[in-house]
């Protein structure tokens, strides 16, 4: 059983995005021969094949008798590794490439080349931040929408007032930079978050000894620091494990993003009161269908168009309010963890 | 001396590809010899060692120790039967102290060390052959004869029966080389059977019972000392006469002074030297190991700068602070050690020759004019006589006597006014000296000036117009070679005479 | 007083010299940061420590034979992992077990490294640099995309690091640390005291002169390498037992952090001289730095890293020129004596 939290802000967004250019939906017809791949950051990452066992249902249902291949590079080789898998994806005259993109703008030019060789490109949970050679980006949530869940949750835990510090992956990091923009704005901007002061951001490179390291630090550093706020879910789970070593749980509470599975223990000792995520599962499945969409020619990937997404219901593509000249589909909601319903998420 | 030989080899041979390094060796050692081993380079002196120390095993023949057919399967087979070797370049580990280095083969004994008491062995091995060494020095920081007295006290403490010597006087100052001896004969009077490898014929002469010639991996002839003459024995080793090794040439010197030092110090290393150096002149630098020959040398060169006196070159004062400078003057050097300042092993003839003279072959565009490098490494290869069948070959696989040749080539490409050789021949054979000697000759004939430094007393007469002897860091003399002798120039160098 | 200094190693001088220097600098943070002396800071420096110390001396020991373990942060993580899967599928089985499990875990690796490089004479940085994609690569597919997470693992696992030893002026000392102490003497005093390790400065300080010994350079080389594969294993149950959460980027970057340490610890990048208390010590430094510069407010998170970098150099650069003064003028005055003693002997 899962409770879903729909937030306000993300649901107005999304009818704005859907009201402005309402059409009939695109019914996407299945049992057409396209193979494709799922290009994850790198392999080895729970959410990663989660995302994949999305696609792999997706690609079920719409009984395609083309492959779906979940392959990517291993971590030390990422970016290199991505750019090669995607030029031998073109070479290979593939239907699409579903990319998350950990490369930044270097893999552009193997994108556009897989464009041009016909190979559509579709980026989920990280963008190709100049959208060259991308298709459409299918967003996890908007990404000003995180900042106002990650504001929320600091409200909550910290009672109204207090300090708060920031513990992200590293310091480019498109999307964690996005998304503290995104908090620190709403904290400025709303009345209601004006006791809660941001004291520090700091970098944890996304492995587990740093942030852990680093989220001591920052207790040492700020005296009367009562939140680290990690959107990262190595960094939640690290600074979430050193408050509990070293018993300053009742001082200093952690929050983020997190996979409930991972958190569970400290959500329910209190270490991590409340966190958030979106479903991988689902990125996964709507980012098949859009790309299965735009590989048999079905969808345009046109700013407008609405298509159903099986089981998730109708989506449109719409203009990317965080990067020029982009197109994306917004996914959303996202699910607010706590100790009511983590442990069922977690199993 | 005993029926049964310590260690011999019966009719072996050693083949590498197609190539013959030894064919149909036979050598007996007995117990209390000192057994002299001679050849030219190439020989066959060093293929010969290692199946000795079981680092090579035979293509066909036989070991035999005490009599008995062995397969030496590795130089730690070869200890255990109690075979050992020292080298020119002494195999120490520099890191480790004088202690560690003796014992650090010991076999069979227990797994932890006992400090205590291995500090005490060592001393007392180092003492039986006579020296005084603090043996928690680090080696790295010992004299090459301090280093060669640790691995004879490592060979001693192995219960060593047969200890081979391949060229250990090379580097060694002659008071130093003569204490060598010494401790060589000492082992032979215990029972050792000594194997003595040296290119320095009189030392030979002095310390060996037998001598065995071999010449091109094969056995030429081996005899009682007492049976051979020099001339006989460089004969059977070249296969050819040799030329005017031993002979004093006629000075070519003239009034002209191009080099003039008065009061030469570097604090701490030496003080006030000073002489005068004539176009055409050969001054030879004499003088025991730690007298400090080489780092007058290096402060000329501009290498260290001098901290007191002063130096004038072709009449005007210099301070030579680098080598860039003194090259840009006309000066160069030629180091002692060719592995770590000389030479670019890996790199070839050609790139070794044109090495401090890049810039005569840049092409106008700034490219290294490959043509015209190699025009002159081949010119120079036939005016040195460097055995190469090509100058792309790297200068590692040549022989150390065609080694020195390239490094002398090297700054006589740069056409200097002022050589300064450090050692020129030490661990080269006989023919090769005398080439390098008649390369020396013809560069002062043609208006250059050389400081040669040299250990090799009939080099140093043979060679110099003029003799600088030094001890320790000071001048001790100049002696014109004309009236000098080997005995006068030890006896200043060590001190028991001044100069006249 | 004088009489130790003048005994003291070259070694010996050059740990003195890193423990000022780590003294200079936790006194230059203290006056820069408020409140910086605290239990606390013992804690965090400790506890970081204990993993570093551990990898460092692995490496240590790789290097002291003139070769690089580039492998070691994949061999750490794969431990790590397969350690943590071992015992949260058996909670039951016994703490020593699993410790011997993580070192011949550990080791394997390590035999594949130096079998390579011993025996196959490919050069280690090569070697290990090959491995240590491919034991990465290894534990992705083993991994599966899972990750192993605290809740699945005993509470004695997890608890360990942390468990309070003993107390020193209010300095509270804890399992991980002390345990990682008990392991870098018991090599220090291997490597000063046992034979077969004596080879490993022989091999490293010159392997022709090794080889002419009678030593076999290729078997001391390999032995390094797994020794190194085994204290890494050991490591990557310290990893576990620390974080909990291991995933496949475990250990990143570890490789490079172990030779810094090693080598800001005064050991040869050449090889053939080193001790392992320097490595420890080097790992010591590297991780004041790093821990105090997180709490210093100049300097930005972004030129963090570049900070970090030009404090190693220049405490590096003071070492070697500090140990090589005091080294110089301890030789010129044992210099200076013996002239003076020959001096008197000559004298009638």
């Amino acid at each position: 059983m899962k409770t879903t939290k729909i937030l306000g802000a993300v649901a107005a967004l999304m009818l704005g995005g859907a009201g402005l250019a309402y059409a009939d939906a695109i019914k996407l017809e299945g049992g057409k021969d396209t193979s494709m791949i799922l290009l994850p950051k790198f392999l080895g990452i729970l959410v990663f094949d989660q995302a994949n066992e999305g696609a792999q249902e997706a690609h079920k249902e719409l009984a395609n008798p083309g492959k779906l291949d979940f392959v990517g590079p291993t971590p030390e080789n990422s970016v290199a590794g991505q750019i090669e898998i995607m030029t031998t994806a073109a070479t290979q005259k593939l239907g699409a490439v579903m990319l998350s993109n950990n490369a930044g703008d270097q893999i552009a030019p193997a994108a556009e080349a897989a464009q041009a060789a016909g190979t559509k490109v579709v980026t989920w949970d990280s963008p190709i931040p100049s959208a060259k050679g991308e298709s459409v980006f299918v967003a996890q949530v908007d990404f000003g929408s995180i900042g106002v869940v990650m504001a929320d949750m600091a409200h909550s835990i910290l009672g109204g007032a207090g300090e708060m510090a920031v513990l992200s992956a590293t310091p480019d990091a498109a999307n964690q930079n996005a998304w503290i923009e995104a908090m620190k704005k709403t904290l400025a901007e709303d009345a209601k978050y004006k006791d809660i002061k941001l004291v520090d951001v700091v970098y944890g490179d996304d492995q587990s000894e740093v942030s852990y390291n680093r989220a001591l630090a920052l207790v040492d550093k700020y005296p009367n620091l009562g939140l680290i706020m990690a959107p990262t879910t190595v960094g939640i789970q690290a600074a979430a494990k050193a408050m509990q070593d070293e018993g300053l749980c009742d001082r200093v509470r952690v929050s983020g993003l997190g996979l409930p599975s991972e958190m569970v223990s400290y959500t329910m000792n209190g270490c991590a009161p409340e966190f958030a995520l979106w479903d991988f599962r689902d990125l996964g499945y709507l980012s098949y269908y859009t790309a299965y969409g735009l590989a048999t020619g079905q969808l345009k990937g046109e700013i407008g168009e609405t298509f159903t997404a099986g089981r998730m219901g109708d989506y449109t593509i719409e203009a990317d309010p965080g990067r020029e000249g982009a197109k994306r589909i917004l996914m959303g909601p996202f699910t607010v963890y706590n100790k009511d319903n983590v442990e069922a998420a977690a199993k | 001396m005993s029926a049964i030989p310590t260690l011999a080899l019966r009719a072996v041979s050693k083949s590498f590809g197609m190539t013959a390094a030894l064919a149909d060796m036979t050598l007996e050692l007995f117990p209390g010899e000192v057994h002299a081993i001679v050849g030219e380079n190439g020989a066959g002196k060093s293929t010969m060692i290692k199946i000795m120390t079981g680092i090579y095993q035979p293509s066909s023949g036989q070991v035999e120790i005490g009599g008995a057919p062995v397969v030496l399967s590795g130089s730690k087979a070869a200890r255990l039967r109690g075979v050992a070797a020292i080298y020119q370049e002494p195999m120490v580990f520099p890191d480790l102290d004088v202690t560690e280095n003796i014992f650090i083969s010991a076999t069979g004994a227990g797994l932890i060390l006992d400090r205590r008491s291995m500090r005490r062995r060592a001393e007392a091995l180092v003492g039986r052959i006579g020296m005084t060494l603090d043996v928690d020095r680090e080696a790295g920081g010992l004299t090459l004869a301090e280093q060669q007295a640790v691995e004879i006290a490592r060979a001693l403490s192995q219960d060593v029966r047969v200890l081979i010597m391949d060229e250990p006087t090379a580097s060694l100052s002659a008071h130093e080389a003569a204490e060598l001896r010494r401790i060589a004969r000492s082992l032979a009077a215990s029972g050792v059977a000594v194997v003595y490898i040296s290119h320095r014929l009189e030392e030979v002469f002095e310390i060996a019972d037998r001598v065995t010639v071999i010449r091109d991996g094969r056995h030429i002839s081996t005899r009682p000392v007492a049976e051979v003459t020099p001339q006989g024995m460089i004969a059977d080793m070249v296969g050819r006469a040799v030329g005017n090794y031993f002979t004093k040439m006629a000075s070519v010197a003239r009034d002209e002074v191009i080099l003039s030092v008065r009061g030469l110090t570097r604090a701490g290393v030496f003080e006030d030297i000073s002489f005068d150096l004539h176009r055409g002149e050969v001054l030879c630098m004499a003088g025991l190991i730690g007298a400090r020959r080489t780092d007058v040398a290096l402060s000329l060169f501009g290498v260290h700068a001098a901290t007191a006196g002063e130096m004038r070159y072709k009449g005007q004062m210099v301070r030579m602070t680098s080598p860039a400078q003194a090259i840009a003057l006309g000066i160069a050097y030629v180091s002692e050690d060719r592995r770590k300042l000389g030479l670019a092993m890996p790199l070839p003839i050609r790139s070794n020759i044109s090495l401090a003279t890049l810039a005569q072959y840049l092409s106008p565009l700034g490219l290294i004019d490959r043509r015209r490098e190699r025009g002159t490494a081949m010119a120079y290869r036939e005016r040195l006589n460097i055995r190469a069948p090509d100058v792309e070959m790297a200068v590692g696989v040549l022989s150390g006597g065609n080694q020195q040749k390239v490094m002398l080539a090297k700054w006589l490409a740069m056409k200097p006014d002022l050589l300064i050789v450090d050692e020129p021949t030490r661990g080269i054979d006989v023919g090769a000296k005398a080439e390098v000697h008649d390369l020396i000759r013809a560069f002062v004939r043609d208006g250059g000036t050389a400081l040669v430094i040299s250990s090799d007393l009939p080099e140093v007469l043979a060679l110099g117009d003029r003799i600088l002897v030094m001890r320790e860091g000071r001048q001790m003399g100049i002696i014109d070679s004309a009236r000098a002798t080997q005995e006068g120039i030890m006896a200043v160098a060590t001190g028991q005479s001044e100069a006249a | 007083m004088t009489g130790l200094f003048n005994r003291l190693s070259p070694q010996g001088l050059r740990i003195l010299a890193l423990l000022a220097v780590i003294l200079l600098l936790l006194a230059f943070f203290a006056s820069q940061i408020d409140g910086y002396f605290n239990a606390r800071l013992f804690s965090r420096i400790s506890g970081s420590v204990a993993i570093m110390a551990l990898i460092a001396t692995a490496q240590t020991l790789v290097i002291l034979t003139r070769n690089i373990d580039l492998s070691i942060g994949s061999v750490v993580g794969f431990t790590a992992f397969a350690a943590g899967n071992l015992v949260s599928t058996n909670p039951e089985m016994s703490a020593l077990l699993l410790v011997l499990f993580c070192c011949c875990f550990g080791a394997c690796f390590g035999a594949v490294n130096g079998l390579i490089v011993a025996y196959g004479r490919v050069p280690s940085i090569i070697v290990t640099l090959a491995t240590m994609a491919i034991f990465r690569s290894l534990l992705v597919e083993y991994s599966d995309g899972k990750s192993i997470t605290t809740n699945t693992l005993p509470a004695w696992l997890t608890e360990f690091p942390n468990l309070p030893v003993f107390t020193v002026f209010g300095l509270e000392f804890r399992a991980a640390f002390v345990a990682a102490l008990i392991v870098v003497l018991a090599a220090h005093l291997a490597l000063t005291r046992l034979r077969p390790m004596r080879q490993f400065f022989a091999v490293g300080s010159n392997p022709e002169a090794a080889e002419m010994a009678g030593i076999d350079a290729r078997r001391v080389v390999f032995s390094a390498f797994v020794l190194s594969g085994a204290l890494a294993g050991l490591a990557g149950l310290m990893f576990l037992a620390r974080f909990g959460n291991i995933t496949v980027v475990a250990g990143l970057g570890f490789e490079l952090k172990s030779v810094a340490a090693a080598v800001v610890g005064g050991v040869n990048i050449f090889g053939g001289s080193g001790t392992v208390i320097g490595a420890l010590l080097g790992a010591v430094l590297v991780d004041v730095i790093d821990t105090s510069l997180v709490r210093w407010a100049i300097v930005s998170e972004f030129w963090r890293e570049a900070v970090l970098g030009a404090l190693i150099l220049l405490s590096v650069t003071t070492d070697t020129l500090f140990t090589r003064r005091l080294v110089a003028w301890r030789a010129a005055r044992a210099h200076a004596r013996r002239e003076a003693a020959l001096n008197q002997e000559a004298r009638p």
